[in-house]
């Protein structure tokens, strides 16, 4: 099959434009999202339900993070607070791991306002631009073929890549428009944004690739940490890594290390 | 770059320069993707001989950090695979993008 020539109309006035605008709706998308950030205060605690995931969550930070920095602690100050945590009779561990497991209507948190307006927002700023910006390709640029894809594919991806165009035994490296759309999309608009945006943007923009992929598998899912059906398992795990942990207090080590780092530096 | 005291203990990784020395690694490739995918573009390679650049190029991106850490991957760095192969998959797809754009601009619109 021999090339196709393209007229130039058609760079000018579909190909360049797709690209311009899906870029600039990425970046009035991460400006909106800053936006909403900033607006967004601390999350005051509302309801009773509310506070007890909340007393819930900091003991477990609070049980992770000696764990992880055991050896900042002498001796006898690990003891004091492993004994605080985990004793059989009076830790807080152990009476937390006693409680009921909760009933899983109720650790659903569509229950307050308050997660339920950030999931809208998430939503927003997320689905209803994609749903927007493929409704607007596909009502006024579908029909033609717009470009060539360098790489040979196979046949599996004419639908994908050649939908609106009806011409059989057309090359499939001959594609639409949509599909400049999802090479866009899936490619990376957001590597660029990052690039624009500067390094103190790198949690937000986790986030919505992190939302972008939650949303492709179809379920909503709820974003936030303590949504465990049964909590008491979750506190059973932590004592028992608390109570198996060894510990040594790193200041015992420390001459030895400087000692080394020392020799390494007169060395070089 | 600046350097982190680094031994596999995680109290001695100095968290925030670890964290800034890969954020600048992540820029680093964005901008090797974007060149690759632009010379492949404008040059017309077809098929696999563009992403045989893809990874030329991305290897010597690795290799310039190579040189400029003087070799020393420990000290900038958790371990060398980190440094120098890990983000090899995710920054194709931003290759594979920029390369039909530029392809289809410059050779056949």
């Amino acid at each position: 099959m021999s090339d196709i020539l393209i007229d130039d109309r058609i760079r000018d006035w579909v190909f360049l434009p797709i690209i311009i605008v899906m870029f600039m709706i990425q970046m009035f998308r991460g400006l909106l999202t800053k936006y909403m950030d900033n607006r967004k205060t601390s999350q005051k605690v509302t309801s009773k339900a509310q506070l007890a995931e909340m007393i819930d969550k900091n003991i477990t930070q609070q049980s992770q993070r000696l764990a992880r920095l055991h050896g900042l602690l002498p001796d006898q100050s690990f003891k004091m607070k492993r004994a605080h945590l985990c004793d059989h009779e009076s830790g807080i561990l152990t009476k937390a791991s006693q409680k009921p497991a909760k009933d899983p209507m109720q650790s659903m948190s569509m229950m307050n306002p308050a997660a339920m307006a950030d999931m809208l927002k998430q939503n927003l700023s997320g689905i209803v631009f994609m749903a927007l910006q493929y409704q607007w390709v596909s009502y006024f640029f579908s029909g033609f073929v717009i470009g060539k894809v360098p790489f040979p594919l196979t046949q599996k991806f004419r639908t994908m890549l050649q939908r609106g165009v009806d011409v059989q035994n057309l090359d499939v490296r001959y594609i639409s428009s949509i599909s400049i759309y999802f090479v866009l999309l899936f490619g990376g608009l957001q590597k660029i944004q990052q690039l624009m945006f500067g390094d103190d943007n790198d949690e937000f923009v986790d986030d919505t690739q992190m939302q972008m992929q939650m949303q492709m598998m179809g379920m909503p899912t709820m974003p936030s940490l303590g949504q465990q059906n049964d909590p008491g398992k979750l506190f059973i795990a932590e004592r028992t890594r608390l109570e198996g942990v060894k510990h040594t207090f790193e200041l015992n080590k420390s001459q030895d290390k400087a000692m080394k780092s020392l020799k390494r530096f007169l060395m070089q | 770059m600046e350097e982190p005291k680094i031994e596999l203990d995680d109290l001695e990784v100095n968290q925030e320069r670890l964290k800034q020395n890969t954020n600048q690694l992540k820029n680093l490739r964005v901008y090797g993707s974007l060149n690759a995918g632009i010379i492949a573009g404008i040059l017309g390679m077809d098929g696999w001989i563009g992403i045989a650049i893809y990874v030329v190029i991305f290897l010597m991106v690795s290799a310039c950090l190579a040189i400029k850490m003087n070799f020393k991957v420990k000290e900038y760095f958790r371990s060398s695979y980190d440094a120098y192969y890990s983000g090899i998959g995710t920054d194709l797809l931003l290759f594979l993008m920029i390369w039909v754009i530029f392809h289809n601009l410059v050779n056949i619109l």
